[in-house]
């Protein structure tokens, strides 16, 4: 493994942190040498230095999506933590039904949700399947679900919702495993009436994204831990415009928005606490 | 490393005996079932680490059928498939529905044991992740609870301070007046 100098933790911390917004500091550079030290020997490179100057050259940007490939941490599975899960399905989606349902009843029910950290897509599958579980017939509403991130490869493989069993077997109940996946090879596949129901995108949360629209609940979980504070606060600021004036906002379960954003109130539901605009 | 349980399932009698014998020298814990019905009894009776099966075996259960019915009942069992040169096509669609791996008749031995090894190490290494795994959902929960706890404290204590900030800056009221209902608010009066 090729090993990082201070100098160099400097430049290509701060290299990570352009293209991504991801905030490495001086105390991981293990991280830089255990995640980044295969693309730098595949590349040919014998520093991080160079790696990081051939990226920057590279226009096709090719090197830059690796590097963020590997520095992203696509530690997720499926109904990762219940709270957030249980606190849709009992609380957020009924309520946001109730208050977009139409007074006529000709006009579909429109309802938008995004996760703005979909990594591999088992977020925004978990709420798709409890969507799919507490509505049945889809008819009657428009319900949207966007996921991005910032990395192709966790994009491509969410757009896939190919999962392998060891990706399959944390956190899915055999019965909803038999219901919504189907076997393929030696891996799962999500089935097309839940793939159908969502979209997924590259997105990096350091640029603007108003160009989304509005959303009505929005997921932001476990990703603004590798921010700095000031970067928090204006990710957070961002997600605030782009949220609906009674929507709702989760995030990470050991996140707090104190000191962070002072947009957003907490509220609790059971165990599990859920934002709105103040 | 806890050793594998492993039900054999063939209809050669001789074979069987010896499979049985060699992996229980070996210290593994193991079964038999002499075709695919009683394989079927013995798997929904009880978990098995690894099904190790004949893929020709007379009757409607064949290696294939053992394969699904395995995969079925319990998913993290491994099924290993044994079979004759001609059919290792046969062997290898079944990779592709879920088994682990295939042995070509007349068996090698060592090579067996290094497969039952491999899947060993794989089990000992899936296991360590999940304990590691629920080591750390029960940290995140306890973390969880603790900083939820101080949100929506602190979410409070915001509110008590506006109030407290539109108390004293009440210019309808004497000052007096003022910092005596400021103190009410901060007492919870």
């Amino acid at each position: 493994m090729i090993k990082i100098s201070p100098d160099e933790l400097k430049v290509v911390a701060q290299y990570i942190h352009d293209i991504s917004g991801i905030h490495l500091d001086q105390s991981k550079s293990y991280l830089f040498e255990t995640r980044l030290s295969s693309i730098a020997e595949a590349s040919g490179c014998s520093s991080y230095r160079e790696l990081q100057q051939k990226a920057k050259q590279d226009p096709a940007k090719k090197l830059e999506r690796a590097i963020i490939d590997a520095i992203t941490t696509n530690e997720t599975l499926f109904f990762r933590d219940k709270g957030p899960f249980e606190l849709l399905q009992h609380k957020l989606l009924p309520e946001m039904i109730d208050a977009r349902t139409p007074k006529s009843g000709m006009m579909k029910t429109n309802i938008r949700i995004w996760s703005a950290a979909a990594s591999t897509g088992q977020e925004l599958y978990s709420i798709a399947i409890i969507i799919k579980e507490l509505l049945r017939d889809l008819s009657k509403y428009n319900i949207s679900l966007l996921g991005t991130d910032i990395s192709d490869a966790a994009i491509a493989q969410a757009s896939y919702g190919k999962y392998n069993k060891f990706e399959i077997e944390r956190g899915l109940d055999r019965a909803v495993l038999q219901k919504y996946f189907s076997l393929f090879g030696d891996s799962w596949k999500i089935k097309d009436e839940i793939r159908s129901m969502v979209n997924f995108r590259k997105l990096n949360l350091m640029q603007p994204f108003t160009a989304l629209g509005k959303f009505d609940i929005i997921f932001c979980r476990n990703v603004a831990i590798y921010f700095t504070l000031q970067d928090r606060t204006k990710l957070f600021n961002k997600i605030a415009d782009s949220l609906a004036d009674d929507g709702y906002l989760v995030i990470g379960s050991t996140e707090s928005l104190t000191g962070v954003c002072s947009r957003f109130v907490p509220k609790r539901h059971l165990r599990a606490i859920f934002y709105q605009k103040s | 490393m806890e050793s594998l349980t492993i039900l054999v399932v063939d209809d050669d009698p001789v074979i069987r005996r010896l499979l049985q014998q060699r992996l229980k020298n070996e210290h593994y814990s193991v079964m038999v079932a002499n075709d695919g019905y009683q394989a079927e009894r013995l798997l929904k009776k009880q978990h098995f680490d690894v099904v190790l099966t004949d893929l020709v075996m007379p009757g409607d259960i064949g290696g294939i059928e053992v394969l699904e019915i395995t995969k079925e009942l319990s998913p993290d069992t491994e099924v290993v498939l044994i079979t004759a040169h001609s059919s290792v096509d046969t062997a290898v669609a079944a990779m592709k529905k879920g088994a682990a791996d295939y042995l070509e008749k007349p068996i090698n031995f060592d090579e067996l044991f290094l497969r039952m090894d491999k899947i060993a190490n794989l089990k000992s290494i899936l296991k360590s992740a999940k304990d590691i795994g629920q080591a750390m959902s029960i940290t995140e929960a306890e973390a969880a609870s603790t900083i939820q706890n101080l949100e929506m404290t602190v979410a409070k204590l915001q509110t008590r301070l506006d109030e407290v900030e539109t108390a004293l800056r009440d210019r309808t009221k004497a000052e007096d007046e003022r910092i005596a209902n400021a103190i009410d608010i901060l007492t919870g009066e």
